[in-house]
């Protein structure tokens, strides 16, 4: 019982269930969902949205929010669209377009950590700055003519798997390690689970809080660099809207807002889930405009019903806990491997 | 308490003096700014943001955030607009109207109260299915998202650019809704109830307080303000469109952050919020007066949102630091 609690707590697992049980239904509906085909044709089309869901985990682990992204997205993918086009090397563009990354979670974490503004006050304010500043910076044009080498990257394969696609696994795996084997990576987690806690064992939160605005903004610069790839060309309303797709999907893979909860194998899966969702309707031969209210819905309502299922848990858990304390040895030997 | 109110008052006449400070300046700018007609006109452009921003202060002082005011916006435009299409008196389908967008809100409302689930996922999911919804609305009614219902009566159109003793109508419409919610929250048992729930929601269940009920209500309330200023940007443009306000979420949360609310909650009025909305839209009028564009101005209103809470954050506490220690 208690080994089956630990596993059902697990949100990584829940999701998984989900992933697989949407699988089989869609298939058995259309059969041509569960190609190989398809399935490579939605993961690759889910890289974008999985690297800023791992990037937009630290900085939910931390009990704080990242709402800039989508627009920070957006400039950084203007600044290697038009880096692109004036015809620089790649190993200036993609050093540039990191920088704008840095600087711009630099700029949040400081807000944030320093200037002690709500994390999402101070967000949605660079929200609307880098918005501005990339019209001001592209002139409201769409930036065309990306070069047809950096565009065929995207179809650059390895074993198989497609260049986005490698870029997004060696992301999720490293941030994974790094998150859970290192000492610095599981900072994130205590400072997100008990702030002051963590100021009073001597945790340099501060430098955790600048790092993880950091972490979550270069993310951000990634995917746009994934993005033109893919597209091949920057619309002046890039990454607009993204922000909120990025807190859904890490909020579906079991990350918690509040902080201290979550992974970033969780985060991708749940991007990766929320892509499957909305590329499916075309399968379901479900109109398009569909596509919103039915994500919205299944996000409501998986994580409503995780949250009753969770409280269902805890409540179970607690009573084994009771049990100990009324010296019920049976409920001791229970209870040892949760505690 | 008393000395909160007087901070908050000191914060409300801090806005007032920045808002004439920027008329003088934009008026030095450009000489026709300071007409009298093009002001009064011009609030017409952001008096959508103000409506839909006011009930929102309630949500925030309770410590929660709605970030589907937005898509309520544009469900409540699609539902007006598909009612009108399908026959129906524009003036009932506005009543229907309203009370959809209070469902809508009631919706969220309930999910926040009743499960553990924080109010920013709640609300993010309410956003995609009202968005979900409103395109369903209007794709179903073969209306392209964004061609829109157009063709309104001419009453309707009216209410958003007529006006009555000169003064155009959305002003009177702003005018009333602050003074309904201001008399709510600061001169009721309701309005006490909101504050108490955002400074110690424990406490405030303790003591007898439907604290669910009050939360609920909140939501319930910005749902209503969405679907009005829905309703009221419909009649201003005079088409019916889903993506209506999709843009709105950033301006209303920094009106009332801007106007003093508290994101932590507890804190906050009404005329904080109505005077914050009137200054960012004269900013971004102002703005627009001197050739930029309204994306453009995003980044003076960000760096407004960000330099206001860094200065209420540090300023104000020292200030009162060093008045107490000087009182000693």
């Amino acid at each position: 019982m208690p080994f089956l609690i630990r596993v059902l707590k697990a949100r990584e697992l829940s999701i998984v269930l989900f992933l697989v049980g949407f699988f089989i239904l869609v298939g058995s509906i259309n059969k041509e969902f569960i190609t190989g085909d398809t399935i490579a044709l939605l993961i690759k089309s889910s890289a974008i949205l999985l690297v800023m869901a791992i990037g937009q985990s630290f900085v939910l682990l931390t009990a704080n929010i990242d709402v800039s992204v989508g627009s920070t997205m957006g400039l950084s993918a203007a600044v290697a669209g038009i880096l692109l086009t004036d015809g620089y090397s790649l190993w200036i563009i993609v050093p540039a377009v990191l920088l704008t990354g840095v600087i711009v979670g630099l700029l949040n974490g400081l807000g944030v950590a320093y200037g002690k503004v709500p994390s999402i006050i101070m967000t949605l304010g660079m929200l609307g700055i880098i918005r501005g500043t990339m019209l001001l910076f592209t002139e409201g044009m769409w930036i065309e003519d990306i070069p047809n080498f950096y565009k065929e990257l995207s179809g650059a394969a390895f074993l198989g798997i497609s260049l986005p696609v490698w870029i997004a696994i060696v992301l999720v795996v490293v941030c994974h390690l790094y998150m859970t084997r290192t000492k610095s990576g599981r900072c994130f987690y205590a400072v997100g689970d008990n702030e002051e806690g963590a100021v009073s064992v001597g945790l340099p939160v501060k430098r955790v809080l600048v790092l993880s605005f950091i972490f979550s903004s270069v993310s951000a610069s990634i995917a746009a660099l994934l993005f033109v790839m893919n597209i091949g060309f920057v619309p002046n309303q890039t990454g607009s809207g993204m922000e909120l797709q990025v807190i859904a999907a890490a909020v579906l893979g079991g990350v918690s807002l509040t902080g201290g909860i979550g992974s970033v194998i969780g985060a991708g899966l749940g991007a990766v889930f929320f892509t499957v969702i909305s590329n499916s309707l075309v399968y379901l031969k479900i109109p398009a405009y569909y596509n919103d209210a039915i994500s919205g819905f299944l996000l409501l309502a998986i994580v409503v019903g995780d949250s009753q299922f969770q409280t269902y848990i805890r409540n179970q858990s607690t009573r084994i806990n009771r049990n100990r304390q009324k010296g019920d040895s049976k409920g001791e030997r229970q209870t040892t491997t949760i505690t | 308490m008393k000395d909160k109110r007087q901070r908050l008052l000191k914060w409300e006449f801090a806005l007032v003096v920045f808002l004439v400070i920027e008329l003088f300046l934009f008026g030095q700018l450009s000489p026709s700014f300071l007409n009298l007609n093009n002001l009064l006109y011009s609030m017409n452009d952001f008096v959508y943001i103000a409506l839909a921003a006011i009930p929102v202060t309630f949500v925030i002082i309770t410590g929660g955030i709605d970030v589907s005011i937005g898509a309520m916006m544009g469900l409540s435009s699609i539902v007006l607009g598909v009612l009108w299409m399908n026959g129906i008196n524009i003036w009932i389908a506005l009543l229907i109207t309203l009370l959809v967008a209070a469902l809508a809100g009631c919706l969220n409302g309930i999910l926040i109260a009743w499960t553990n689930v924080q109010p920013l996922v709640v609300t993010l999911g309410g956003m995609f299915v009202f968005t979900g919804i409103a395109l369903v609305l209007s794709g179903g009614s073969s209306v392209s998202g964004y061609e829109g219902i157009s063709g309104f009566p001419y009453e309707f159109v009216e209410l958003a650019n007529g006006q009555l003793f000169g003064i155009p109508n959305p002003i009177w419409i702003l005018g009333l809704s602050i003074l309904f919610f201001s008399f709510l929250l600061h001169f009721t048992r309701y309005g006490r109830n909101v504050f108490l729930v955002g400074i110690n929601a424990k406490a405030a269940r303790y003591s007898g307080i439907n604290t669910r009920l009050i939360i609920m209500s909140t939501y319930m309330l910005a749902g209503f303000g969405g679907g009005l200023s829905g309703v009221i940007l419909t009649s201003y443009f005079s088409s019916a469109r889903s993506d209506l306000g999709s843009e709105a979420v950033l301006p209303i949360i920094t009106a009332v952050v801007l106007g003093g609310t508290s994101i932590f909650g507890g804190k906050g009025s009404i005329m904080g919020t109505a005077i914050a909305s009137i200054v960012i839209g004269m900013t971004q009028y102002g703005l627009q007066m001197v050739n930029m564009t309204s994306q453009q101005t995003n980044i003076v209103v960000g760096t407004m949102l960000i330099l206001a809470v860094l200065l209420r954050n540090t300023h104000w506490q020292k200030l009162s630091k060093s008045l107490s220690i000087m009182k000693k």
